[in-house]
């Protein structure tokens, strides 16, 4: 059958709900309950579960900063020093490495962090940082008299 | 995987034995410092959702030191879930119950709510004396040094370091010492 004229001038209409709807299905695959088949639920949870998704990216990076904090307590506390003396140490002493490089040499190159916890002990110990005192003497034999003040 | 690999491996992830002489020790300061033990805060490798966590044996609990009027004060709540089935102990009664219920209330209070804190809670062992078991003592390789400093008391002098103690006077002979 042919239709001339108006039919043809009818607005061409949107993509077929089915694969609307099967876009969406596909992210509530692993729902529990109604949440996965239910159509109604399922425009409610997956805009849900989307904006979840943008606050945990940004709350994951928050997570593995405090996780690196707490690795790399543990191992200057192995040594008899502190974290907040540590971190002022190595800043003084313009070594500028981040959590993530000083939680892995922690853990894979022990004897490096033990050196790096020496030399910012040293290194507070001779600026006369707040607190330093509290942890007894410095270790013996660093060389830190070359460190330009920053 | 190397000889050294390995012997290196079984020494980041094998359980330790730690060992805390709770004498005269304060259990709210202590609390925190065991359960770092025993959730495996003290290891570079700790994540939380791996069990790396250690043994703690911890000795002469009887002899622990709540501060200032804490053994009156302190009261620690049981409900048997019943109606009317609250009580209220206070800490010198649940010490002279049970010499080591004061010391595991801490440790359990120091550690958050998560489901691991029971089983954290297993690798705890309290001893009221120094008297433990040699299967648990023959593990035990590293001791916790104590927060507080335990001073010598009189008896822990020799007769011979007392008499050389510097003395201001001699009593005289027909002086008699109550």
């Amino acid at each position: 059958m042919v239709f001339p004229g108006m039919a043809l001038l009818q607005r061409a209409k949107g993509p077929d709900s089915f694969w609307k709807k099967r876009r969406l299905f596909r992210l509530t695959a692993h729902f529990r309950g109604r949440n996965r088949n239910v159509w109604t639920l399922v425009l409610r949870n997956v805009k849900r579960a989307l904006v979840r998704a943008t606050k945990g990216r940004i709350e994951r990076k928050k997570d593995m900063h405090d996780l690196r904090v707490t690795r790399i307590t543990a191992a200057v506390e192995e040594h008899g020093f502190t974290q907040p003396l540590f971190a002022d140490g190595l800043n003084r002493s313009r070594v500028y490495l981040d959590t993530k490089v000083l939680a892995d040499l922690s853990i894979w190159e022990p004897r490096t962090f033990k050196a790096l916890t020496h030399l910012a002990w040293s290194k507070t110990f001779k600026d006369r940082v707040e607190g330093v005192d509290e942890q007894g003497t410095p270790p013996a034999n660093v060389a830190i008299k070359d460190l330009k003040d920053s | 995987m190397t000889a050294l690999g390995r012997v290196k491996q079984w020494n980041t992830f094998a359980r330790t034995w730690h060992l805390f002489d709770a004498k005269w020790q304060n259990p709210i300061e202590s609390g925190p410092t065991v359960a770092k033990y025993l959730q495996g805060l003290h290891k570079p490798i700790f994540h939380p959702m791996s069990e790396c966590g250690d043994h703690v044996v911890v000795i002469n609990t009887k002899d622990i030191a709540l501060p200032g009027d804490e053994w009156r004060l302190r009261v620690y709540f049981h409900h048997t879930g019943y109606p009317g089935g609250a009580s209220w102990t206070k800490a010198w009664e649940l010490h002279d119950k049970d010499p080591t219920m004061v010391m595991k209330k801490a440790v359990y209070i120091a550690m958050d709510g998560t489901l691991q804190r029971r089983y954290n809670m297993l690798r705890l062992h309290l001893f009221a004396d120094e008297r433990v078991p040699d299967e648990i003592m023959q593990n035990v390789t590293n001791q916790i040094k104590p927060l507080r400093y335990v001073p010598p008391s009189l008896y822990d002098y020799s007769e011979e370091e007392i008499e050389k103690f510097p003395k201001i006077v001699d009593y005289p002979h027909d002086y008699v010492i109550r």
